[in-house]
């Protein structure tokens, strides 16, 4: 189990390194100088190299590597070009808003997916089977802010329940702040549903073929008790494993719903950032999304050995 | 799977094909696919309008007999613009794939065909990739190389070579223990001979759903590219461009911001449904499940 | 009354290609207390009748006749009544072992499971209980204690622990079936005394499905021989090892390997039985060992022959069985 562990820990360092050195080398490659974005083109050159001295862009790549890295590690993210605040400011105000919809999204949709899946798997080829699959293929087809779009359509301009986009903040109240992040939420939980509430049926299906269910079913338990004490419990394991991919896809999604309701959250940052050459910002949002994502499918590691005895270790006695 | 020359290939297709008329969801996703890419080859040569005519007066009328399904903001013909926005997503995404396929298959079957260092170089650039969500490298490169279909193009291929890589490796890894690989080794035949004759052939029907699965995905990515003003440029036709135009009209004209996302919709079922069509008919065991 | 009768049992299974006959006209009495064996190679319907007891065949497959257990018959039941039966009055233990328990929950609570199912025992006596049945079974504390996982018992082990969780609503039908072909051997000899014992223990009535005749020889009292659906030879394990009229029979016996020396005659050699089981959905319209019978004559092809006695509990279902004793 040690041992398991620890090479998960390698991985997950190695992978954060090499994606550290990535993003550097891809931000290089970007045109533009920084310095002059920050000034406009009408500076004159020797107040754009104090500036870029400043800015440390005049030493080595190499360098700029280490440093940046180091200021990773210790917390100093520093300055956006743009706004010419910490990015640490610029990231913690966003994560108000982007980690909130991460967190309804996916409540969202494993409340809607889980038992879906469930009972289309319980019920199979009979209509709810063929229902619930039909609504999973839909779902799957949608491309995401299309579904936002309709969204919004439907609540904002025809019944007028919900506002067309903006983030009131939470200091408007706990609730008006909620009311317009429901629909992002819920452009975001449906594609994420429809495959997970698929991944659900059809790891129940495995798990009921397996022979534990005869089993269970031989000791006199119901259909429907073997079917939740024993096979949603165990096929319930691979899907943990797919939620956690799936945060990834979360956090592509949201840079797109940010944008369709003009959500300041931490995906519009990047996608501005990205298109104002604000490196300092791009860099370090990138890499951050990165690392999140990395332990975050880490953790599910984790829970997969806590969840699955046969993976703490202990083999056969004789 | 038993082991199939490159000679047997084209009758176990044809008796593949046999068994697939009768799969309902196979059928569906054959003709919408059909469907799709015909509509595209067609506007190649003929659509109702021109694509970029602008027509002022006529702007932001609902679907008419003239216009079957309206006309945009600069008076233009939603028809021929979805037609035109078909080849360019196809052209988009089937190059893409091709990209991911073409460089990611080769990878995978010499991580396989190697083990060792080469292996694992492989599975770390993998990994790493996998960390990074799709849209988002998507995001990064487009920006790095400028917004345009050819510049996504590269950013959708180049997200698409480690799941190519990673599926190749992983059924080239089970093929190389069977017995007829052995025996191929045994009899003296190079590991390149080994891939081209005997996995490359067994994996084929694995490579094509998964084709046909990632094509979808790139539709999807393709789209939202475009959407967010990283894809095809005006005045090229796009979806996802057409979408993000219809988002400032919703109030005055919501059919328009409906018409693209039906297409980009109908396209991907369409896929989808073609793919897990073809799946449930190569794969015998996953059958059972259905 | 006797605890377990079927008559005259008819399984049949939908397949794309149409209805499969897989059992015609099965029948046998099980009294309390007694074992019967049943003996057929793989594909005959022996696993097939014990699910039909059960009430457990697969989705397509539907039973006709009667199966009367404790006066009812268990075909007319609904589900829910039968899920009372299953379990508490008679149980059943499977062939692989190895999948048979759940991975992720603990020998203690599957073995616990059953008795807070159907004797609403709560927690602390059921694990009480358990840890009873464990020891009772061969796997004393506090080596194998309830909080052990599957995957770290051998199959021989696992097997016990399917074997506790079948005794423990003191049923009165155990159904083994196939319970050692998984295992290796030490073990089958192991598991094969552990039930008797424990069925001579309880008085439980023992029904022993499997394909190897040395288990039959040493495990029952009674026995049948099954073919393709049917039964085909039947009567007192003694007598018809003694006797074995049918042809099928007979060709089982010179197939099967070593164990059976002692009622073999020595030096013989390995037989196979020429041919191959006919296919469910084409049967042949007569015997359906004619087709692999040396004895087959004219008279067998029209329609199967019915089982006549050839002694006062040994029957046969051939018009020409062997009437001489196999030599020793």
């Amino acid at each position: 189990m040690a041992l398991f562990l620890l090479q998960r820990l390698a991985a997950l360092i190695v992978t954060l390194l090499v994606a550290s050195l990535v993003v550097f080398l891809v931000m290089e490659v970007l045109p533009g100088d920084p310095a002059a974005l920050m000034l406009g083109i009408n500076a004159r050159e020797d107040t754009l190299a104090a500036l870029r001295n400043e800015m440390g862009l005049d030493r080595p790549a190499v360098e700029r590597y280490f440093l940046w890295l180091g200021g990773l590690l210790s917390g100093d993210l520093g300055t956006s070009y743009t706004y010419g605040v910490p990015v640490w400011e610029l990231v913690r105000d966003r994560l108000g808003l982007s980690l909130p919809l991460a967190f309804i999204a996916i409540c969202l949709s494993t409340a809607i997916a889980i038992p879906l899946g469930v009972l289309a798997a319980a019920k199979r080829n009979k209509p709810a089977d063929v229902g619930v699959m039909g609504f999973t293929q839909l779902g799957i087809a949608v491309p995401n802010f299309w579904f936002a779009l309709l969204l919004i359509l439907l609540f904002a301009v025809q019944w007028r329940l919900l506002p067309a986009g903006g983030f009131a903040g939470w200091d408007a109240g706990f609730w008006p702040a909620l009311k317009t992040l429901m629909l992002p939420a819920v452009a975001l939980a449906l594609p994420q549903a429809a495959i997970l509430a698929r991944v659900t049926r059809s790891s129940v299906l495995e798990t009921l073929g397996e022979d534990y269910i005869r089993t269970a079913r031989a000791k006199g338990l119901t259909r429907r008790a073997a079917l939740w004490r024993h096979a949603v419990r165990n096929a319930l394991i691979p899907v943990v494993t797919i939620m956690g991919l799936q945060f990834s896809f979360l956090l592509a999604g949201t840079i797109i719903i940010e944008n369709v309701f003009y959500l300041p959250g931490l995906g519009r940052l990047i996608f501005q950032a990205i298109a104002q050459r604000d490196l300092i910002v791009v860099k370090d949002l990138v890499i951050l999304l990165a690392a999140s994502v990395v332990v975050v499918n880490f953790v599910v590691d984790l829970l997969y050995a806590v969840i699955d005895p046969r993976l703490r270790g202990g083999g056969a006695h004789e | 799977m038993s082991d199939i020359g490159l000679r047997e290939l084209a009758t176990v297709w044809r008796e593949y094909w046999e068994r697939g008329r009768r799969s309902a969801g196979f059928v569906i996703g054959l003709v919408i696919t059909v469907g799709l890419v015909s509509v595209a080859l067609v506007s190649l040569l003929w659509t109702p309008y021109a694509v970029d005519v602008m027509d002022i007066p006529a702007k932001l009328q609902g679907p008419s007999s003239a216009h079957w399904l309206g006309t945009d903001q600069f008076g233009r013909d939603v028809l021929s613009r979805l037609m035109a926005g078909a080849v360019n997503s196809i052209a988009v995404s089937l190059v893409a794939v091709g990209i991911g396929a073409g460089l990611g298959v080769p990878l995978g079957a010499l991580a396989a065909a190697r083990r060792g260092f080469v292996e694992e170089v492989v599975m770390r650039f993998n990994d790493f990739t996998f960390a990074f969500p799709a849209l988002l490298s998507a995001v990064m490169i487009t920006a790095v190389l400028g917004p345009g279909a050819v510049n996504s193009i590269i950013a959708i291929g180049i997200f698409n070579i480690p799941v190519f890589a990673r599926l190749t490796r992983g059924a080239s890894l089970s093929l190389w223990k069977r017995d007829f690989v052995l025996a191929a080794r045994v009899a003296g035949k190079g590991r390149t001979r080994i891939t081209a004759e005997h996995i490359l052939p067994n994996i084929a029907s694995l490579l094509i759903v998964q084709m046909t699965i990632q094509f979808a995905l790139a539709i999807l990515a393709e789209a939202g590219l475009s959407y967010l003003g990283l894809g095809t440029q005006p005045p090229d036709p796009s979806w996802g461009k057409m979408l993000n135009d219809a988002q400032t009209l919703m109030y005055q004209a919501p059919l328009l911001a409906i018409f693209p996302g039906l297409a980009i919709m109908a396209t991907v079922l369409g896929l989808n449904l073609l793919g897990d069509g073809l799946r449930d008919l190569l794969d015998p065991r996953l059958r059972r499940l259905r | 009354m006797t605890l377990l009768s079927l008559r005259d049992l008819r399984v049949t299974l939908d397949t794309p290609e149409g209805p499969a006959p897989i059992l015609e006209g099965v029948g046998f009495d099980l009294p309390t207390g007694t074992s019967l064996g049943i003996v057929g190679e793989s594909g005959c319907g022996k696993s097939m009748t014990a699910l039909a007891i059960m009430g457990l065949l697969p989705g397509p497959a539907r039973a006709e006749g009667e199966i009367l257990f404790e006066g009812h018959n268990l075909l007319a039941l609904p589900e829910a009544a039968l899920c009372k039966i299953r379990g508490r009055r008679m149980a059943m233990v499977f062939q692989e072992p190895m999948m048979a328990l759940n991975p992720v929950k603990t020998i203690g609570f599957q073995v616990a499971e059953g008795l807070r199912w159907h004797l609403d025992l709560s927690r602390g006596a059921a694990e009480s209980r358990a840890v009873k049945l464990l020891d009772r079974v061969g796997l004393p504390q506090p080596r194998f204690a309830p909080d052990l996982y599957p995957h770290q018992l051998s199959g021989g082990q696992r097997q016990r622990v399917v074997i506790a969780m079948a005794l423990a609503c003191d049923p009165a039908l155990l159904i083994a079936d196939e319970p050692t072909t998984a295992l290796d051997v030490t073990s089958q000899a192991a598991i094969l005394d552990l039930l008797a014992e424990v069925a001579a223990e309880a008085g439980l009535a023992l029904l022993l499905i499997t394909h190897d005749l040395a288990v039959v020889w040493q495990n029952t009292r009674n026995m049948l021989v099954m073919y393709a659906g049917r039964v085909v030879e039947r009567g007192p394990t003694h007598e018809v090892f003694a006797r074995m009229a049918h042809p099928y029979t007979r060709g089982l016996l010179a197939a099967s390997p070593g164990a059976l020396d002692a009622a073999l005659p020595p030096g013989r050699r390995l037989a196979t039985i020429p041919g191959q089981v006919p296919d469910p959905l084409h049967r042949p319209a007569g015997c359906v060992f004619a087709g692999r019978c040396p004895r087959a004559a004219e008279d067998c092809l029209p329609a199967p022959p019915e089982e006549r006695h050839l002694g006062v509990a040994h029957s046969a279902a051939c018009l020409h069985p062997h009437l001489e004793a196999v030599q020793t």
